[in-house]
């Protein structure tokens, strides 16, 4: 059988069941061209799972052939699963995952983030809804207020509060002061947020708004926060705001961390998580594979049709997916890095019930929200949780993907 | 005598008299902000004056919210001719005040003249805002505003100084924050000296004796003072355009540790410039209030000695960001300090675990990144030349726009 090295981009559709006939696997629909990353993957986690080394090599092999980080979706997802398999099966996942920690610091620079992050944000609600959502709950509770005081526990690079010092601005004739503290985890890059601090200066010097910042860093894990490291001070309202940061805290330390953000007595907290639950099947392999799979998938095809063929950014968003494939599917707990197990509304709600209580978004947030949707391209919508859970959905393609919910007292 | 309040034949007015006023009418125009001292001050209650509809025809009861609408209607009814006259009562000048007590329209003195004019003002300042826009959310209580405003929403278009054109407010506002046009002050600011001075540069000078200025700002605002910035020759600036220095509600503020660009102006003995400093009218208050309040309105045609027209409809915070641009300069220069990344090769890393098996390498797509620096880094030399760096770091775009359009 030939086998023609120079289709490594565009493979033959049918590859995958010329190599599963050759090994004698049964895939799971034989005529199935369209996911075949999926049922490689899966056979390949199986094996991994059963220890089947023979197979999973051949399996490997085959998804190597197959698989590109610059070729359509399915080998996209191809690639990146293919490398956390490997790690997995090799136990390198926790050296792959230090060197792409190493790796993304090093060039990591201020331009390179600020190109990714407002590319994504046009292109795509799923980081804007958040903003909006949060920055929509943190005003409100805010209203009235002197001396404000936001603890940004993100990954947003402050690309939140331009709209929101906006808002300061021009809402009410008397413009409160605003301290805000961010806190840093080694990953991010000091330099980095150096100068985003002199740029969020510089524009709320702009917009008129009184203003402090302040990086809280050197921080190799997020559950080493300290309530005083924050400097509170009399006399201020303190909203905080987590916008994909409570899943970076290590599971066993998620609900101390809550405790901790109850200490500082917030008017409100702002929670915003991507839906997916790494979590509960933390030691199961396989049931991890499939939520990631399920995940991961979704994200790239979102991705994938809100950027343009070609985008850079696009492909950066994608590498910076492997780093969390391979630390919730190679790795065990982290000495150094954040923790990416994510886990759903629901279960959020469960931990922040402890201190909290949930508070609906305002209809004026809702219909911001609806007016944000509607500027993007179709497929998104808002589903406001039910059940157990509090908050809101952003749903792709009917399938919820970002989360987002306010808490007070 | 108390006034009474009158009501036209056909409404149901709950009104509540002021007692303290003479009633006596004349009939003649007055200046705004001066009611006629002789005119009847009625005072309407709330509940009145959010009504709509409040004309109602005596025949069959239907209701419109102007008279004239009303007798349009009357017309239709083939009434008689006598009966078409309504009963007479000598009109008499009437002012409104506002029932909202913290208003400052409560003052009889400061009563409106016109009865739409009170009903609108009530209604936008202490009504619910029941219309909203559907594009961008924005409320208001006028159905009048709300559809003024929706003709307009999203024909807008937002132009950063560095070149990028926007349709999104929001994505305006957080690339603005970022943009590297803010951080580049000097070659702006130079282009503010070309505007033409309005008024109220006296009132810079009581500005600066309050002493709650710094001097060192404007030598960063000013190349033609020591720009000490990127090493870049003085005077080679072209005066383009407007851009900065629209001086319309800028809010200054005294937390800004005391960096605003006005004792620069004077240290620099371009107070006599040609700089518009219309906002300097608010600026009086400063030395005793914290922070201004930003002009709403369209800014007055500020440009004249300038190729090009400025937008008519800037909006306020449009206007502030503008203005406030120029005196709100960080002492940090421009350096360009970026963080350049020192690794040029991306993820080669990522393929080393793979030697063995994978094929591709997750190879730097940073090749167009690393262009880009390199350019920058010539770029800013060269930049007081009015040039200005592509924001996308693809090519050098010179200053030619002035940056008075971006607001439009």
């Amino acid at each position: 059988m030939m086998l023609s090295t120079d289709n490594m981009h565009n493979p033959h559709p049918h590859y995958h069941q010329i190599f599963a006939g050759c090994l004698e696997l049964e895939l799971d629909d034989p005529n199935a061209t369209e996911r075949w990353a999926a049922e490689l993957l899966r056979e390949c986690a199986t094996a991994i799972s059963e220890n089947d080394s023979g197979k999973l090599h051949h399996l490997l092999w085959m998804l190597n052939e197959l698989a590109s980080p610059y070729g359509d979706c399915e080998q996209k997802v191809a690639s990146y699963f293919l490398q956390a398999l490997f790690c997995k099966a090799t136990e390198l996942g926790e050296h792959c995952y230090k060197t792409s920690l190493a790796v993304a610091e090093r060039c990591h620079s201020f331009e390179s983030t600020r190109k990714v992050i407002l590319k994504f944000q046009e292109a795509s609600p799923w980081t804007t809804f958040g903003h909006v959502a949060s920055n929509g709950a943190i005003l409100e509770a805010f209203e009235g207020e002197a001396k404000l005081h936001i603890i940004d526990i993100s990954n947003t690079y402050c690309t939140q509060w331009p709209t929101l010092l906006e808002a300061l601005a021009t809402r009410n004739d008397d413009t409160p002061h605003l301290r805000l503290t961010v806190v840093a985890t080694v990953g991010m890059g000091g330099s980095v947020m150096d100068e985003i601090g002199m740029r969020m200066e510089k524009f709320a010097r702009l917009m008129g708004v009184p203003f402090q910042f302040h990086v809280i860093r050197n921080l190799t894990r997020l559950d080493e926060l300290k309530y005083e490291e924050f400097g509170l001070r009399e006399g201020e309202a303190v909203a905080v705001n987590c916008v994909g940061a409570l899943r970076r805290v290590s599971v066993e330390e998620r609900d101390a961390f809550v405790g901790m953000l109850s200490r500082l007595r917030p008017r409100v907290v702002t929670v915003v998580e991507e839906e997916a639950d790494f979590t509960s099947c933390k030691g199961e392999f396989v049931s991890c594979f499939e939520e990631c799979l399920r995940f991961y998938t979704m994200y790239f095809e979102m991705l994938e049709e809100s950027f343009a063929p070609t985008s850079n950014e696009r492909l950066a968003l994608e590498r910076e997916c492997s780093k969390s494939i391979v630390s919730v599917l190679a790795c065990d707990g982290h000495d150094s890095g954040d923790c990416e197990r994510r886990e759903k509304g629901r279960q959020w709600c469960e931990r922040l019930m402890e201190s909290f209580s949930p508070s609906t978004f305002s209809d004026d947030v809702v219909d911001d929200l609806n007016a944000l949707l509607r500027r993007y391209r179709a497929g998104w919508s808002l589903v406001p949780a039910e059940g157990d859970a509090s908050g809101l959905y952003l749903t792709w393609k009917q399938e919820p993907a970002v989360w987002a919910c306010a808490w007070k007292p | 005598m108390a006034g009474e309040a009158v009501s036209k034949a056909s409404q149901p007015l709950n009104p509540c008299p002021d007692p303290n006023l003479p009633p006596v009418v004349k009939k003649k125009r007055n200046l705004p902000g001066t009611p006629d001292p002789e005119a009847e001050v009625i005072a309407l209650s709330p509940g009145t004056l959010l009504a709509t509809n409040r004309f109602l025809c005596e025949i069959c009861g239907k209701g419109f919210q102007r008279d004239q609408n009303l007798q349009l209607h009357r017309r239709g009814h083939n009434l008689p001719w006598k009966l078409k006259q309504r009963s007479g009562k000598e009109p008499r000048k009437r002012v409104y005040v506002c029932p909202e007590e913290s208003c400052i329209h409560h003052n009889p003195a400061r009563a409106l003249g016109d009865l739409t004019g009170i009903k609108k003002h009530f209604c936008r300042k202490h009504g619910e805002k029941k219309w909203k826009c559907d594009k961008c959310s924005k409320r208001y209580a006028v159905q009048s505003d709300w559809k003024a405003h929706s003709k307009t929403c999203g024909t807008r278009e937002y132009r950063c100084d560095c070149g990028v054109l926007f349709s999104r407010r929001d994505s305006f506002i957080t690339h603005r924050a970022f943009c590297d046009a803010l951080a580049e002050e000097t070659a702006r600011v130079s282009a503010a000296y070309t505007m033409t001075n309005t008024t109220s540069i006296g009132s810079v000078d009581s500005l600066l004796q309050d002493g709650a200025m710094t001097p060192n700002i404007w030598k960063h605002l000013s190349p033609n003072l020591k720009p000490n910035i990127m090493d870049r020759e003085v005077g080679q600036q072209d005066r383009h355009g407007c851009s900065s220095w629209m001086g319309h509600g800028g809010q200054l503020d005294n937390a800004f540790d005391g960096t605003t660009a006005m004792s620069e102006i004077n240290q620099a003995g371009l107070v006599d410039s040609q700089l518009s400093w219309i906002h300097f009218n608010k600026l009086s208050s400063l030395p005793t209030s914290n922070t201004l309040k930003p002009l709403t309105g369209s800014v007055p045609s500020l440009f004249t000695s300038l190729p090009h027209r400025p937008a008519p409809d800037i909006s306020a915070t449009a206007l502030l960001q503008k203005a406030a641009q120029v005196g709100a300069i960080s002492t940090t220069p421009f350096s360009g300090s970026f963080g350049l990344p020192e690794c040029q090769n991306t993820s080669a890393g990522d393929g080393s675990v793979f030697d063995g098996l994978l094929i591709h390498e997750f190879a730097a797509s940073n090749t167009d990144e690393v262009n880009y620096i390199t350019r920058s880094r010539s770029m800013l030399r060269d930049c007081l030349g009015g040039e200005t760096r592509d924001f996308l770091g693809v090519g050098v775009q010179t200053l030619c726009q002035p940056s008075a359009n971006g607001w439009i």
